[in-house]
């Protein structure tokens, strides 16, 4: 099937800096597309290119089966959410939102309409003589999406939409986005530096670093699955140890660590033994039993520090061949927290296919 | 609690009111001493008349209605309003599309075009009179480089010494002064409006409509104003390149003052062009209600 937009292998230099180099992006119709990455990485100027903001160095911007290399801003067929809205002050909210009919020569009278019926849309209905300075946040928030979607594109861009807002405000957003992603039935491409936002929101995820894709897919599989150790860090916490590829046998591959041998599990192909290579367990996917009982894979750490979080319960754990690392087991905080005290010794154990083996660089 | 002051705090209690006090006499104090007093005395002054060479402070309107009936007064004041117009116009039209070439460059570039545009404001304002003159007299740049080119074969006169020469000389020499605070009110117009403006389909055209020049309107408003005031009061500028055609409202207030010692008229003529200023300042206000602060 052909994706509503493709960013075919694109390029882009500042000067001599290489800012993205073969960025190879597919999004279909109907997807919540993120592009996760932290601040430098990129992935504003691949929006940048995509609102046609920017122009590209090499590769091709198709959307719909068209080059957008000829086609200026004001033609492309998509709207932006602007990271701090851009919301004209000059203008109420409905002019605001109207803007974009306004300028195609759309009669008043079907502009008003139209405008009351996104108004209603975003749950802002009484709002419209409104002016941007007197709405709170989320109301801009709500603003700078109708005024993105009144003109009813096949996809719209936002960019960090949700960074300006508080914590309480933002989960609420989080939740009216997705649920208006899926309302218009229109893709979004959705930039963010938040991992638990691009997790809690796509329906798949690209993560770019240093100006490259270092991974891409459904948020559970970048999860999971991690390839490399930037993902596995970025993506919520990981313990990543060190090692050197010794033993492969099918996808399970055998590393050398200065705690001992580890067994993990590749997700891709599998590097030349000898290779310097990462394990990553997730801290949620970690055993602990007493000392005394030893299994193939365990690692015997001893309690630095016991961190009550609410829900959860963090165990951070030293070894002693490991001094720069720290363990961190997660468990629920089911009461067992008293099990443990801060000195004790105790085995870490996890179920092989929850050991990623990653491949630095990757 | 309930102990009476001792003497040393009621002194220094009585200091702070006393500083106090003083701060709010010079606030109030200073303006009306240079400002208000002044203005009130040549509007006072108006209301009197010239004797015999002696003022005589009777109360009368006759200032104000010699400027309705005699002689040129308020031909001469229609016509330099509509002078002051023509250059405001001129001027703010030109220093709106110079501001929005500055404001198109790169911010690097900016400044050094904006510099070379007020550089004429670090010159003496007869410099630039004179160099006007060179350039619009007889023998000056424009007459010799027509000629030169057999344009013509004699100089063109009217070039100085006449109305266009004034109007000439007032756009030229009040320009930046339109073009300053045009192009800081562009200047804060946050540069992702003009992008959301493309994004949501509009062309440079409907940007410069919608966006650019309605939060522009302020320093346009500021700029005419100064034009317009400044042009309405000079009294040089026209005397210097207008000559007997450059008989200017300020320049007859100038000699009734200077030249004919009648104060009198003189201050009633001021107090008028005060107005007039004032009535410019109040239009520019009026097209600033709608402003919508962020």
């Amino acid at each position: 099937m052909q994706p509503l937009l493709h960013l075919e292998n694109i390029s882009k230099r500042y000067g001599s800096v290489r800012v993205l180099d073969g960025i190879d992006i597919a999004v279909a119709d109907n997807e919540f597309l993120t592009i996760l990455g932290p601040s430098g990485s990129g992935k504003t100027t691949i929006l940048r290119i995509i609102g046609g903001f920017e122009s590209i160095d090499g590769g091709r911007l198709m959307f719909d089966g068209r080059d957008l290399a000829a086609v200026p801003i004001n033609r492309r067929p998509f709207n932006t959410v602007f990271q701090d809205y851009a919301l004209f002050h000059h203008m109420s909210v409905a002019e605001n939102i109207g803007y974009g009919l306004k300028v195609r020569g759309r009669p008043k009278a079907e502009i008003a309409t139209r405008v009351a019926d996104v108004l209603e849309t975003v749950g802002l209905g009484a709002f419209g003589a409104r002016y941007p300075a007197q709405l709170s946040g989320g109301q801009r928030q709500r603003v700078a999406l109708a005024r993105a979607i009144i003109c009813e594109p096949r996809m719209i861009l936002l960019d960090e939409p949700l960074s300006a807002l508080d914590v309480d405000l933002r989960a609420q957003m989080q939740r009216f986005l997705k649920s208006l992603q899926r309302r218009l039935g229109i893709a979004f491409v959705f930039i963010t530096h938040d991992q638990e936002e691009a997790i809690a929101l796509s329906d798949r995820i690209v993560v770019v670093n240093h100006g490259r894709i270092e991974q891409e897919g459904a948020p559970e599989q970048l999860y999971r699955r991690p390839r490399t150790p930037f993902i596995a860090a970025f993506l919520g916490e990981n313990n990543l140890l060190s090692g050197v590829l010794a033993a492969v046998d099918g996808q399970l591959g055998q590393v050398d660590t200065a705690a001992g041998r580890l067994v993990a599990t590749a997700d891709g192909p599998l590097p030349a033994l000898g290779q310097a290579v990462q394990v990553a367990v997730r801290p949620e996917h970690i055993t602990l039993s007493p000392a005394s009982a030893a299994t193939r894979d365990a690692l015997t750490a001893e309690v630095a520090d016991i961190r009550f979080l609410g829900a959860n319960i963090l165990i951070e754990l030293t070894h002693p061949a490991l001094p720069d690392t720290v363990l961190k087991v997660r468990r629920l905080a089911d009461g067992s927290a008293a099990d443990f005290r801060t000195g004790q010794k105790l085995n870490l154990s996890w179920a092989v296919h929850d050991a990623a083996l990653l491949v630095p660089g990757g | 609690m309930s102990a009476a002051p001792t003497r040393s705090d009621t002194s220094s209690c009585r200091r702070a009111r006393a500083l106090v006090a003083l701060r709010h006499a010079l606030n109030l104090g200073l303006p009306i001493l240079f400002v208000l007093i002044p203005i009130l005395s040549f509007v006072l002054v108006s209301f009197w008349t010239l004797q015999d060479g002696q003022i005589v402070r009777t109360f009368t309107l006759a200032n104000y209605r010699s400027f309705f009936t005699e002689g040129s007064y308020l031909p001469v004041y229609l016509s330099t309003v509509w002078l002051s117009l023509q250059v405001t116009f001129v001027n703010v039209t030109l220093a709106t599309a110079i501001a929005l070439f500055i404001f198109r460059r790169t911010p690097r570039v900016r400044f050094f075009i904006l510099m070379s545009f007020m550089l004429p404001l670090f010159m003496s304002y007869i410099i630039k009179v004179y160099a006007i003159r060179t350039i619009l007299g007889q023998r000056g740049l424009l007459n010799e480089g027509l000629m030169a080119l057999g344009l013509i074969d004699q100089p063109i006169e009217v070039l100085l010494f006449s109305r266009t020469a004034i109007f000439v000389a007032l756009a030229v020499i009040y320009l930046p002064y339109a073009i300053l605070p045009i192009y800081l009110a562009l200047d804060r117009i946050p540069a992702n409006y003009l992008a959301a403006s493309a994004d949501l389909g509009a062309s440079a055209l409907q940007g410069l409509r919608h966006i650019v020049l309605p939060l522009g309107r302020p320093g346009i408003a500021a700029g005419a104003v100064f034009t317009f005031i400044l042009t309405f009061g000079d009294f040089v500028t026209p005397q210097m390149v207008g000559g007997t055609q450059g008989f200017t409202f300020g320049r007859i207030v100038f000699s009734q003052f200077g030249l004919a010692l009648n104060w009198p008229l003189g201050s009633a003529l001021a107090v008028i062009l005060l107005a007039t200023t004032l009535l410019a300042v109040a239009l520019a206000g009026l097209t600033l209600r709608r402003e919508h602060v962020r």
